[in-house]
């Protein structure tokens, strides 16, 4: 027993994007009795996601324990610092030590596969597998020399979107195949490798979730059986993890919940119908604006940026006029209505000093608008406005589009407030719980000194909106 | 010896180490700066008359004053200049608009074409280990099979720089005199041998191109270097990338597909 104590091990299996009440309903239903167990014994909770609630910048405020403001992972594309050009940030642009960095520095073993944000894999005191956005399983694997192994099993790092969109049993079986492989490459490093701190991320869930959502819903005859196959899957894996591993502190959570799409929202598109955006003469991507013209423009879910003078190249809001026009363009946005049932698309616009908060500041001080505006750094990559829908009406882009609601392949999207989490041997904060919360406890538990700018305690959560 | 002698000694070595290995080989010249210095050694090397082509890939969307400074110096410098172009990508109107298939088709394509057509066996390449990541672990000789694919875990040694130049049959390999370079000793040799390279590289109203490609896929930085000296200067301090100008790597075009097929693009 000393032992245990002495040598704290912590496991985490991520499911990504299960919401907590289809959790229960599986649990309830029969469809994930190891879950259920294991919820019987120990509990399950809701839990809070990031804004906006996409998995890279979740699980960036897992793995750093940060908010956005401090990580800058804002969302899968981004500005380029200085331009109206694309970047892609990943973990290489990712400004915070990760949760496995912080460990490794203290001398612990650790274990990483899957979890968005983590490549390009960082070095670490382990091994450390990166994301679905990995091109090759080379350059996901640090050390380069475990792609041998995941070589070896026809490890999937992701499975095929593209497939989803054109043949869903054909995606069934991919999204099978990519399980089972990510199950076989977890058993054996469990087995395999001396680990004090191990987290395996499981992606299909969202992406059965974003294509399968509404048939799943309406119980289709093929699908919605289909579905929850799947997740049986995933409950078996579990069932052997919880024998292989019957007292180890061990974490099981989403990072954001899901509901049915009701209409995909082109907000691009309503920027320009509203006279924010002027698209430029040739579009080729989403930040082709003529800057000249535009005072504002949006980046995917909800992410909208004031032309600012002075800080974007072809800026023409000056910074005086800066909390009108954010004023304006929140008014706006929650003016932009469903014309097929009149319902309101837009629940609420924040401003990005009332949700992110940058490194430097102290937790408590509040921003003067103007001063967050022209801030430098990670901070100041945040989008201005930050526009939350409400549940079925996803928000994308379309500067090109002519529609602003369109239906496509797409049946489900995130929702905030409702992951999941399911936690043995740990301690957890009691009332409130929000992802970037989880990292104190996780090094607390491994007896390692959380960093001193880590958030999730105090003042530094984020407000509820 | 001080550091740019060596650096140009072991380049020269490489380079005729290539051309007594190698049957069919051939220079690719971008006419930037890093290719524009080896085209130098090159000629260094051979004592002004160099016995192989120069390969210029040209994907037609080149800076004007790029096309000017090949047409120059390759006749200056009594080059045998082979131009390749992805003809049927361009008229099938493959441009940037399609940005990331765009530079498979009218660069990596193109050079099959011209490696196709002209059964070259191996290329010589300006690249250097601290322009990008990846690149840290090239070798010297490298080779590339059919399809270009580069296993980089399957790389012949070259310990204590004993270079690898010998490969198996049905590959073509890469050979990069300029490896060891860094972007402060290109600038540093450029000024001391007086190397000519296109005036896109010097400021011009608070504005340089520090990489430079197509006019499309290029971004000046801010700079007021003028001279090579303030180039020099100002490389001994800045901390922003080389390639920051450069709008895309290959892995974007990865990215992006991926999430557009996510609907997240």
């Amino acid at each position: 027993m000393t032992t245990a104590k002495h040598n704290p091990k912590l496991m985490v299996l991520s499911i990504d994007g299960v919401p907590f009440a289809l959790m229960r309903r599986m649990m309830d239903d029969g469809v994930m009795p190891n879950m259920a167990g294991l919820a019987g014994n120990v509990g399950i909770r809701q839990m809070r996601s990031v804004q906006p609630t996409v998995s890279c910048v979740a699980w960036a405020s897992y793995m750093t324990g940060k908010n956005p403001g401090k990580h800058g992972i804002y969302g899968f594309i981004d500005r380029r610092t200085e331009s109206y050009d694309l970047m892609f940030p990943n973990s290489a642009t990712m400004s915070a030590e990760n949760i496995w960095e912080v460990l490794s520095r203290a001398d612990k073993r650790v274990f990483g596969m899957n979890v968005p944000s983590s490549y390009p894999p960082r070095r670490v005191n382990g091994i450390l597998i990166g994301d679905f956005l990995a091109p090759t399983i080379e350059k996901a694997a640090y050390p380069a020399g475990e792609s041998e192994y995941l070589r070896s099993i026809d490890y999937r790092i992701d499975s095929d979107a593209q497939l989803a969109r054109r043949d869903k049993r054909a995606m069934l079986a991919d999204l099978d195949k990519t399980l089972d492989t990510r199950m076989e490459a977890m058993f054996h490093y469990l087995d395999k490798e001396s680990w004090d701190f191990f987290h395996t991320h499981i992606m299909g869930s969202d992406r059965i979730n974003h294509f399968l959502w509404q048939k799943m819903e309406d119980n289709d005859p093929e699908f919605a059986p289909a579905f929850f196959a799947y997740y049986r899957r995933i409950d078996k894996a579990i069932g052997r993890l919880l024998e292989q591993l019957p007292d180890i502190p061990l974490l099981i959570f989403s990072d954001h919940g899901f509901c049915r799409i009701k209409q995909e929202v082109q907000l691009s598109r309503y920027l320009v119908e509203t006279g924010w955006t002027t698209p430029a003469q040739e579009i080729v991507h989403p930040l082709s604006v003529d800057p000249a013209k535009s005072k504002a423009y949006c980046l995917i879910p909800g992410r909208i940026y004031v032309n600012l003078l002075g800080r974007e190249p072809g800026g023409i809001v000056p910074l005086e006029k800066y909390q009108q026009v954010r004023k304006r363009l929140a008014e706006d946005l929650l003016k932009l209505r469903d014309p097929e049932t009149g319902e309101n698309v837009i629940k609420k616009v924040v401003m990005r000093e009332n949700v992110y908060w940058p490194s430097d500041r102290e937790k408590n001080a509040t921003m003067e608008p103007e001063q967050s505006a022209m801030y430098k750094g990670t901070y100041g990559k945040a989008a201005d406005l930050i526009a939350i829908p409400y549940d079925g009406y996803d928000l994308k882009l379309g500067l090109a589009g002519n529609k602003i609601l369109q239906k496509t392949e797409l049946e489900g999207m995130h929702t905030y407030d409702d992951a999941f989490m399911v936690a043995r041997g740990i301690e957890l904060p009691k009332d409130d719980l929000e992802i970037l919360m989880l990292a104190r406890p996780i090094l607390d538990k491994l007896g390692v000194e959380p960093p001193n700018d880590m958030d999730g305690t105090g003042s530094a959560i984020t407000p509820r909106f | 010896m001080d550091k740019l002698d060596e650096l140009e000694s072991q380049s020269i070595y490489i380079i005729r180490e290539a051309y007594y290995h190698y049957k069919k080989l051939a220079m690719l010249w971008s006419i930037g700066k890093d290719s524009s210095t080896m085209v130098w050694l090159v000629r260094k090397a051979f004592f002004g008359k160099v016995p192989f082509p120069a390969l210029h890939i040209d994907t037609s969307y080149k800076f004007p004053q790029m096309y000017k400074f090949r047409d120059e110096y390759s006749r200056k410098w009594g080059l045998d200049l082979v131009i390749t172009r992805n003809e049927k990508a361009l008229a099938a109107g493959m441009t940037c608009k399609k940005k990331l298939e765009c530079c498979t088709a009218l660069k990596t394509e193109a050079l099959k074409i011209a490696i196709a057509k002209h059964g070259f066996d191996a290329l010589l390449l300006g690249i250097r280990r601290d322009e990008h990541g990846i690149r840290a672990k090239e070798r010297v000789f490298s080779p590339r099979d059919e399809e270009f694919k580069w296993n980089y875990q399957d790389q012949p040694p070259e310990l204590w720089d004993q270079f690898k130049s010998q490969a198996e049959e049905q590959t073509h390999i890469r050979v990069h005199p300029l490896l060891g370079w860094t972007e402060l000793d290109i600038w540093k040799y450029i000024k001391r041998e007086q190397i000519p390279i296109t005036e896109l590289y010097f400021a011009k109203n608070g504005k340089r191109y520090r990489s430079i490609g197509c006019t499309t896929c290029c971004n000046p930085v801010d700079s007021n270097a003028a001279t090579i000296d303030d180039m020099i200067n100002e490389l001994e301090t800045t901390t922003t990338s080389e390639r920051a100008g450069r709008a895309q790597d290959k892995e974007d075009t990865y990215t992006m597909q991926k999430l557009r097929a996510l609907g997240y693009m």
